[in-house]
């Protein structure tokens, strides 16, 4: 913090003061007094800056008083009639003024400081003002949230005491949860085992005696069959691999259905008590076990059974119960499980004998078809041969007709029978040259060289993953299908290409056929599926194409040529 | 021309009958017998083939696959057990094209596997690839 600064005295001021104090005092010492001494210092003028605290005015007027005095004393006054010498005279005056001054000069530095730390004091003073004022601000905003804190934390307290006396009902149900996850821990262990019934129950009637923790000597499940009590399983050794129902304290557990004990068994001979190691056991508590068994806990001596033991007895019998019933369900379950499987066996083998039935069927059938198909062709033949120049034009087309009717219906069958036998035949895939293939295809068939036709592979063909057998009829019935499905006149021309397409290798054929019809595109790859009658075909080539290719792991296609004709693809597992 | 004597083993009438036209223009002796019974009785001489001079053995057999009673694949499996027989080139003529088929026939003896054409007109291609046959045996 900085005081305001010292105003500096106005130097006009100053001035016309300077002007008017020795205007006056040279009016009075020179004008009206020029010959006499006069008692008025010197000095006086300067106090006069103890009003206007003006250091250049104090010392200015201190000289202009200097050169006054100094010519009043040495040119205007005579010698005569000074006490002094005027020397000395003039000097008293010079040191009075300066006394004078010297003294105002202090006074107005003192004033000047004690201005400067007023103000600076005031300044403090009003910063101090402010902060105490924030401070206030502050300390009730503190008081408010120490209050809000305080709320809080009374609410805190109680919420702590809730819990911890919810945590106190937890411990409890934990401890008894415990005890039961360990007896569950050990039916589990059991079950993982694949332990048989009486292991795996005997380990259940050890950890009910676990469970009661001292208070039980043996523990036993019972099963009543017919007028006896067949032992499923114990621990602690009392009981007996079967006894007579009658008279057993089970029977009582049985026909009531409850849980019941008997505090002192020595006051109840009727029940015909067990043994243990130490004598006849003191106390029994037993509950029943779905469907109609028994779980027995005995004590050594006489005691009274606590309502903790009543709910342990109970839980461990319909764990028992559980565990009976899922080792029945499970019996029954694996009963029917094989019963199943011989099912699916004996129906997998009628399904094959029939299969076999089938596929006998339609072969014979097919074959004794083409007999008769044969026959009508070969008459047909014979009897326009043996009528050369005897028929008339009609007639001759009545025979012609019944011989392509019959040429048609045997290509139908002998596709029909490679589209079958594609079907169920295996199809064993290797690496197959597929230039080497289609080479070897063109230089085979007339119908695929010039002049009939030009079939050009450009570019490399990589090998591909495929059967033989099967890539050589698709690759036949594509190109058939190529050179066949051209307008009159017009020489077939075929472009096989391959093209790397991710994980597979699609190979292009490109005709300028008589392309097909787009509303024929999803369908041309059906069974009996023709895009035009014009030409001859039974429409099972292509539905065979996309057999094999499926059996392949490959898949075909086509789309319309940008030339006019169709591009089939027959993408294909590449070999490397 | 060395006549061949052809045993023709076929139950389809039309079949025979294509077949001995075909053979009327070559000259050759053929005959033919319905199934495999009888064509097993005729080659073993038989009653009613017990007259060699009616019936003389053939030199060659042509054998259909699809027969009633035995089959063609027993006659040939028959004819492949007897010693006697040994010399006669069988030709199985079928119109059945599945590759068991033809590996079986093979693998019991057949000299060749014909498949049967589409029309009855065309019987004569048949005569002209047995011609091989007969000429093998005549060299």
């Amino acid at each position: 913090m900085t005081a305001p600064a010292e105003r500096r005295p106005s130097t006009a001021v100053s001035a016309g003061l300077f002007v008017l104090l020795m205007a006056l005092m040279a009016w009075i010492r020179l004008g009206i007094f020029p010959d006499r001494l006069i008692s008025l210092s010197y000095g006086l003028p300067l106090l006069v800056c103890l009003w206007h605290r003006d250091l250049r005015l104090l010392w200015a007027m201190v000289a202009a008083s200097t050169c006054m005095s100094a010519y009043k004393a040495f040119v205007l006054l005579p010698d005569e009639g000074l006490p002094f010498g005027q020397a000395v005279h003039w000097q008293f005056q010079m040191a009075n003024m300066a006394v004078i001054a010297a003294a105002v000069h202090a006074a107005i530095v003192v004033l000047r400081r004690l201005k400067e730390r007023n103000a600076a004091l005031r300044a403090a003073n009003e910063e101090l003002a402010a902060r105490e004022e924030e401070i206030s601000r502050q300390n009730e905003e503190l008081q408010q949230q120490n209050e809000e804190i305080q709320r809080q934390s009374e609410e805190v307290d109680q919420q702590a005491e809730e819990v911890q006396s919810q945590a106190e009902e937890l411990q409890a149900v934990n401890a008894e949860l415990g005890h039961r996850q360990r007896m569950l821990q050990a039916l589990l262990e059991s079950f993982r085992g694949g332990e048989a019934d009486g292991p795996l129950l005997d380990g259940v009637c050890r950890t009910v005696l676990d469970l009661f923790a001292g208070a039980a000597a043996a523990a036993a499940v019972v099963e009543r069959r017919g007028e006896s009590l067949v032992r499923l399983a114990q621990a602690g050794g009392a009981e007996p691999a079967e006894r007579p129902l009658a008279g057993s304290f089970a029977r009582v557990v049985l026909e009531h259905g409850k849980t019941a004990f008997v505090d002192d068994l020595s006051k109840r001979p009727d029940l015909g008590g067990l043994s243990g190691p130490g004598g006849p056991f003191g106390s029994v508590l037993a509950s029943p076990v779905r469907p109609a068994g028994v779980l027995e806990v005995y004590a050594a001596a006489p005691r009274t059974w606590t309502t903790e033991h009543f709910r342990l007895v109970e839980w461990a019998a319909a764990q028992v119960s559980l565990l009976l019933q899922v080792r029945r369900l499970h019996e029954a379950l694996s009963a029917s499980n094989a019963d199943l499987e011989r099912q699916v066996r004996h129906r997998t083998a009628q399904l094959q004998e029939m299969v076999d039935e089938l596929q006998h069927f339609s072969y014979t059938i097919t074959h004794d078809m083409r007999a008769p198909l044969r026959a009508m062709q070969g008459f047909a033949a014979v009897l326009s041969d043996g009528l050369d120049g005897q028929l008339d034009a009609e007639n001759r087309d009545y025979l012609d007709r019944i011989r392509t009717a019959a040429e048609r219906m045997d290509r139908l069958i002998t596709d029909a029978l490679s589209y079958a036998n594609t079907v169920r035949t295996e199809m064993p895939a290797t690496a197959v040259d597929p230039a080497r293939l289609l080479r070897g295809m063109i230089e085979s068939y007339p119908a695929f060289q010039p002049p009939k036709a030009r079939i050009e592979i450009e570019g490399e063909l990589p090998p591909v993953l495929a059967n033989e057998a099967g890539l050589t009829q698709c690759f036949s019935n594509l190109l058939g299908n190529a050179v066949k499905f051209v307008e009159p006149g017009r020489v077939p021309h075929v472009r096989i290409r391959a093209e790397r397409r991710g994980e597979r290798l699609r190979l292009w054929f490109e005709d300028n056929g008589i392309g097909i019809p787009s509303e024929m595109l999803p369908r041309i790859f059906g069974m009996f599926q023709r895009a035009s009658k014009a030409y001859e075909g039974t429409g099972i080539g292509l539905a065979l194409v996309r057999k094999v290719a499926d059996r392949m792991g490959g898949s075909v296609g086509v789309e319309p040529s940008p030339g006019g004709g169709s591009r089939f693809w027959l993408d294909l597992r590449p070999a490397n | 021309m060395v006549g061949m004597r052809v045993l023709y083993v076929e139950d389809e009438a039309d079949d025979v009958l294509f077949m001995r036209r075909a053979f009327r223009k070559c000259g050759w002796t053929l005959q033919a017998v319905e199934d495999g019974r009888q064509a097993i009785d005729y080659l073993s001489g038989a009653a009613p083939y017990d007259d060699r001079e009616r019936h003389p053995l053939p030199s060659l057999v042509l054998l259909d696959l699809n027969l009633p009673r035995v089959s063609g694949f027993e006659v040939l499996q028959w004819i492949r057990s007897r010693e006697d027989l040994r010399g006669i080139p069988v030709v199985v003529f079928s119109s059945s094209g599945r590759p068991e088929d033809r590996s079986r026939a093979a693998s019991l003896g057949a000299d060749d596997y014909l498949l049967k054409p589409s029309s009855g007109a065309l019987f004569g291609e048949v005569v002209a690839a047995l011609k091989t046959h007969r000429d093998v045996r005549v060299s």
